[in-house]
C-alpha cells in the first residue's frame, strides 16, 4: 500500500500512501513503530501534504509517511485512537492548517485562540485583513464565549484557573476542576506565548531564520539552532568542518547544562524552596560567561548557522569554559548532599506523576521524561549528529518514572554533559596543537543563499527532549517554504492532564515542574 | 493612667518596640535568607540595606487598599485591624526586663500566651472566607485544617514547663529556671518549635499561603495598608512566640553572666536564625502529609514528653513539694 518506499537516511524509511488507506497503513505501522513523533502539514497551494513521522524508541528505527489531501475539502481519518500522542498534534494541524480529522475525540482549537474565526493562519493564502474583518463580524460570539469560559462552577466541582497569571504556572492555563483539595479533571489551555515562529520563519531568509529558531526557548537555544542548521545543510549538501562539528557539540552541551540548571532549580522552586534555584543560577552564570565570551551574547547567541559556527574561536575562550566546569564541580557535592538526598523532597515527589514505560511510547514522551521511566532514548546515541560519536558518555536512565526520578535524571545529565565538554575541549586543544583544526578559517563553510528544492528532517537531543524539524524548500528558494518544529513540551503538557487526575492541588506545581516544560517550545 | 503605663503601651514593650522589631526582623530575615541563597539581599538603602524595609513599608502604605466587589467590606477590613491587636496583646504577659516586669501580673500567664497565640489563625481563616476568592477560600480551609491539627501539640508542649515548675506564673518560671531544667525541657522546646512553625504557617508548613499552589492563600485579595497590617501581625506573632520560647524554656532574661533584656533578644534571634535555616533548606509539605505528621508523630511525642516531664519532676527534682 505504500508507494515509492525507500530509505531516506540511516534507520529512516520514507513512503507515500493514499489518504483513504492511511488508517489501515497506520494500524500496521503501529506493530513496528510504537511512537508518533509529529504530524506536519505543508500547504502546496494545490494540495495539502500531511507528513506523519513515526519512530520506535527501542529499535531506534523511524518512518516517514506522506499523504496528500485536497485543499478545499481537507479531511482525513484521525489516528489518535491508535497513537495516543497524536491527539494534540492533530489538533495543532487542525488549528494551523484547517485539516479536519474525522473521528478525533476532541477536535478543538489549540495554541490559537479557542474562538478563532476565519481561515487557518498557516495556510499560504492567509490574509490578515480578511481575518480582521471576520473577527469583527464575530465579536459578539467571542464575548459570549469568553463569559462561558470563565464561569463554570458546578455544585460539586469548582474550576480553578491555574494560570496564566499564577505565580508558578508560566504563560499557560490549566483549567483544574477541584472538589476541595482533590482534582477531578484537568485541561490545559495553551498558546499564551504563541509567536507563530513556524510562519515567521517563512518570511526570513535562511540565515535570518536562526534568530527565530533560537527563540523557541531561551533556556537551551543552541541546540535548536543546531537542529535547523542540520536541516539546511542536508538540503544544500554542505558538510561542516570537523572543528565546527566539535565546537557545535560544546555549544550544544553548554546550552543543555544551562537549561538543566534552571530545570533543577525550578523543580525545587515548585515546592517553595528557592535555595537550589539561586545556587544553580550562580553556577549557570559561569557557563553563560563562556557564551558571552564567544558570541557577545549570554542568552540569544545566534552562534550556530548552516555550514558551521558563526564566529572563529579564540583559544582563550575555552579557559572561561574550563573555569565554569571547575566552579560547578567544586559545588556539585553540596548540591548533591543537600538537595538530591533531601528527605522532604523524596517524601513529596517519589509517589506522584508516575509515567510507565508503555505510556512513554504511547504518548510520545521524550528526553528526560522518557529516560526517567527507564526508556533508553537519546538522539545523541540513536542517530549521532555533529561529533557526538567521538565522545564517551552514558545515557542516564532511572526506573520508576516519578517526579523525583525526573529530577535525578536532570541532575545526573549535567555530569554527563560536563564529561562531554571536557573531552571536547581537550579534543580542540589537541587538534590545534597537531594542526588539524584551523580556528580562524574552519569555523564556517559557505552555504549558498538559494537552496534547491528539497525536504529534510533533522533531530537533535534538546535539553528537554527530542527536537525535530521538517524543512521544505522550493527551487531556488531564498526562504524556507515550510518549517515544522516539533518540540517535546507539547506532548509533555498533554501528559500533565492525565497525570494530575486524582492528585491534590499541592501536586500541581510539582508534577508540572517535574515535566520540565518550557512555554516557549510549547507554543512556538 | 500613669505615665509609666502610657510608656509601656506606646514605647516599650508596646507599639514602637513592636514596629521596630517588625522592621528589624523583616530586614534580618531577608539578609539572612540571602546569605543562604548566595545572594546579597537588600543592599542600597542605609547601612547594609537596613532602611529597605522602612521604604517598603512606606511604599505599601501609599498603595491603594482594594476591597473586592461582592463581599462583606466590614469583615474584610476589620480583620486587618483585629489581627495585629490580638497579636501584640500577649506582649503584656512576657517579663521583658527581668523577673516581675510583665505588665499584667497574673498567675495564669502561660495560659494567656497560649490562648492569644492560638486564636490568631482563626482570624486569618476569616480573611480567607471574607475575600470571595477561590484561592483565599482554599487558603482559609487549609489554615483551619492546619490549626486544628497543630494547636494541640502546641499547647501541650507549651504547658510542659508549667507542669515541671508547678506554676503558670511566667515570672516564677523564669526565676526557677536553671541549666538542668533547660536541659530537661529541651525536648519540649523542640516539639514546641515544630508546632509553632505549624501554627504560624512557616516552612515547611507554609501550606495555607503556598505561593506555587494557591497563589497567596488568604492574603491574595489584600493590598496596601490592609496587607501591611496583616504582615505586622505576622511579625508580632514571631516576636511573641520567640519570646515565649525564650521565657518558658531558657530562662528569659537570665543568662550565665548578666541578666538583661538583651539576653532575651539574643535568644530570640537565635530562634529566628533557626527558623530561617529551616526555611532555606526544607521544601513544603503536602496537606495530607502535614496531617499525618501532626496526628501520628507530633501529638504522640508531645504526650510522651509530658510523661517524661512528670518522670523528671518526680525523680530528678524530688517530686511535688
Amino acid at each position: 500500500m505504500i508507494e515509492d518506499f525507500r530509505e531516506y537516511k540511516k534507520n529512516w524509511l520514507v513512503g507515500k500512501v493514499e489518504s483513504s488507506e492511511l488508517l489501515e497503513v497506520v494500524k500496521k505501522v503501529k506493530e513496528e513503530y510504537r511512537t508518533l513523533i509529529t504530524i506536519s502539514p505543508t500547504d502546496f497551494l494545490e494540495r495539502i501534504e500531511l507528513n506523519y513521522f513515526f519512530t520506535d524508541l527501542e529499535s531506534k528505527k523511524s518512518l516517514w509517511l506522506k499523504t496528500d489531501i485536497s485543499r478545499e475539502n481537507s479531511k482525513i481519518e484521525s489516528i489518535s485512537h491508535i497513537f495516543g500522542g497524536a491527539n494534540w498534534h492533530e489538533r495543532e494541524a487542525f488549528s494551523t492548517f484547517g485539516v479536519d480529522f474525522i473521528g478525533h475525540p476532541n477536535l478543538k482549537h489549540i495554541i490559537i485562540s479557542s474562538d478563532f474565526y476565519g481561515k487557518a493562519p498557516f495556510r499560504k493564502d492567509f490574509d490578515i485583513e480578511a481575518h480582521q474583518k471576520e473577527v469583527e463580524k464575530h465579536s459578539l460570539d467571542i464575548a459570549s464565549n469568553f463569559e462561558d469560559e470563565f464561569s463554570e462552577n458546578s455544585d460539586t466541582e469548582t474550576t480553578l484557573n491555574w494560570g496564566p497569571t499564577h505565580p508558578a504556572s508560566g504563560p499557560l492555563r490549566l483549567k483544574v476542576g477541584v472538589d476541595g483539595e482533590e482534582i477531578k479533571k484537568v485541561s490545559a489551555d495553551i498558546g499564551f506565548v504563541w509567536r507563530a515562529l513556524e510562519n515567521l520563519i517563512e518570511r526570513k531568509d535562511f540565515v535570518g531564520a536562526i534568530t527565530a529558531v533560537e527563540r523557541i526557548c531561551f533556556m537551551d537555544n543552541t541546540n535548536s539552532m543546531l537542529c535547523y542548521a542540520m536541516a539546511v545543510e542536508e538540503i544544500a549538501g554542505v558538510k561542516p568542518t570537523p572543528f565546527a562539528e566539535v565546537f557545535r557539540v560544546i555549544l550544544g552541551e553548554v546550552g543543555r547544562v544551562s537549561s538543566h540548571f534552571m530545570g533543577i532549580g525550578g523543580f525545587f522552586g515548585t515546592m517553595g524552596l528557592h535555595t537550589l534555584q539561586m545556587w544553580a543560577m550562580d553556577s549557570r552564570e559561569y557557563f553563560l560567561d563562556f557564551l558571552e565570551d564567544y558570541s557577545g551574547a549570554r542568552i540569544a547567541t545566534a552562534s550556530i548557522e548552516a555550514g558551521g559556527v558563526r564566529f572563529p574561536l579564540n583559544l582563550e575562550t575555552l579557559n572561561t569554559l574550563e573555569k565554569a566546569i571547575e566552579y560547578y564541580e567544586s559545588k556539585r557535592d553540596e548540591f548533591h548532599s543537600i538537595f538530591l538526598k533531601n528527605p522532604m523532597m523524596k517524601k513529596r515527589a517519589s509517589q506522584i506523576g508516575i509515567i510507565s514505560a508503555d505510556e512513554v511510547h504511547e504518548f510520545s514522551m521524550a528526553g528526560v521524561v522518557a529516560r526517567a521511566s527507564g526508556v533508553e532514548t537519546d538522539i545523541r546515541k540513536d542517530e549521532p549528529y555533529s561529533a557526538y560519536e567521538k565522545f564517551d558518555f552514558k545515557v542516564v536512565t532511572k526506573n520508576g518514572g516519578s517526579a523525583k526520578n525526573r529530577f535525578e535524571v536532570i541532575f545526573e545529565e549535567i555530569d554527563e554533559s560536563v564529561k562531554i565538554l571536557k573531552q571536547a575541549v581537550s579534543d580542540i586543544r589537541s587538534g590545534v596543537s597537531e594542526g588539524t583544526y584551523n580556528l580562524e578559517k574552519d569555523h564556517l563553510v559557505k552555504v549558498p543563499k538559494k537552496l534547491p528544492k528539497g525536504e529534510a528532517v533533522s533531530r537533535v537531543e534538546w535539553a528537554r527532549g527530542e527536537l525535530m524539524m521538517h524543512l521544505v524548500t522550493e527551487e531556488k528558494g531564498k526562504t524556507p517554504y515550510r518549517l515544522k518544529i516539533k518540540a517535546p513540551s507539547f506532548n509533555h503538557t498533554m501528559m500533565v492532564e492525565k497525570l494530575l487526575e486524582g492528585c491534590t492541588i499541592s501536586d500541581i506545581p510539582i508534577v508540572f515542574g517535574s515535566m520540565y516544560i518550557c512555554q516557549g517550545d510549547l507554543d512556538r | 493612667m500613669s505615665g509609666e503605663q502610657l510608656f509601656q503601651i506606646l514605647v516599650f514593650p508596646g507599639m514602637l518596640f513592636i514596629l521596630v522589631w517588625a522592621v528589624f526582623v523583616f530586614w534580618f530575615f531577608r539578609k539572612l535568607i540571602a546569605l543562604f541563597h548566595k545572594r546579597v539581599g537588600p543592599h542600597y538603602n542605609g547601612y547594609m540595606g537596613s532602611m529597605q524595609t522602612l521604604y517598603d513599608f512606606a511604599k505599601i502604605l501609599t498603595k491603594e487598599s482594594i476591597t473586592p466587589k461582592g463581599i462583606n467590606p466590614y469583615l474584610f477590613s476589620t480583620i486587618p485591624i483585629l489581627a495585629p491587636l490580638l497579636a501584640i496583646t500577649p506582649v503584656a504577659f512576657i517579663p521583658w526586663s527581668g523577673v516581675g516586669s510583665e505588665i499584667v501580673h497574673t498567675e495564669y500567664g502561660v495560659l494567656a500566651l497560649i490562648v492569644f497565640v492560638g486564636v490568631e489563625p482563626f482570624l486569618l481563616f476569616l480573611t480567607g472566607f471574607g475575600s470571595n476568592n477561590k484561592y483565599s477560600i482554599l487558603g482559609g480551609i487549609r489554615i483551619l485544617t492546619q490549626t486544628v491539627s497543630m494547636e494541640t501539640p502546641f499547647f501541650l508542649s507549651a504547658l510542659a514547663p508549667a507542669l515541671l515548675f508547678g506554676t503558670m506564673n511566667v515570672s516564677e518560671i523564669v526565676s526557677e529556671t536553671t541549666l538542668l531544667t533547660s536541659i530537661v525541657l529541651f525536648p519540649s522546646f523542640i516539639l514546641f518549635f515544630i508546632s509553632v512553625l505549624g501554627v504560624l504557617e512557616q516552612p515547611p508548613f507554609n501550606i495555607p499561603d503556598a505561593e506555587q499552589e494557591i497563589v497567596y492563600g488568604f492574603y491574595t485579595e489584600y493590598s496596601g495598608t490592609n496587607y501591611l497590617l496583616l504582615k505586622i501581625a505576622e511579625f508580632s506573632e514571631f516576636l511573641v512566640v520567640f519570646a515565649m520560647a525564650g521565657v518558658l524554656f531558657f530562662g528569659g532574661t537570665e543568662c550565665f553572666f548578666f541578666d538583661s533584656f538583651f539576653c532575651l533578644l539574643l535568644k530570640m534571634l537565635i530562634l529566628a536564625v533557626l527558623m530561617i535555616g529551616i526555611r532555606a533548606t526544607t521544601p513544603r509539605l503536602r496537606v495530607s502529609q502535614m496531617l499525618n505528621f501532626s496526628w501520628s508523630y507530633l501529638l504522640p511525642l508531645t504526650l510522651l514528653n509530658l510523661a517524661f516531664i512528670l518522670f523528671a519532676k518526680i525523680y530528678i527534682f524530688g517530686g511535688v513539694q
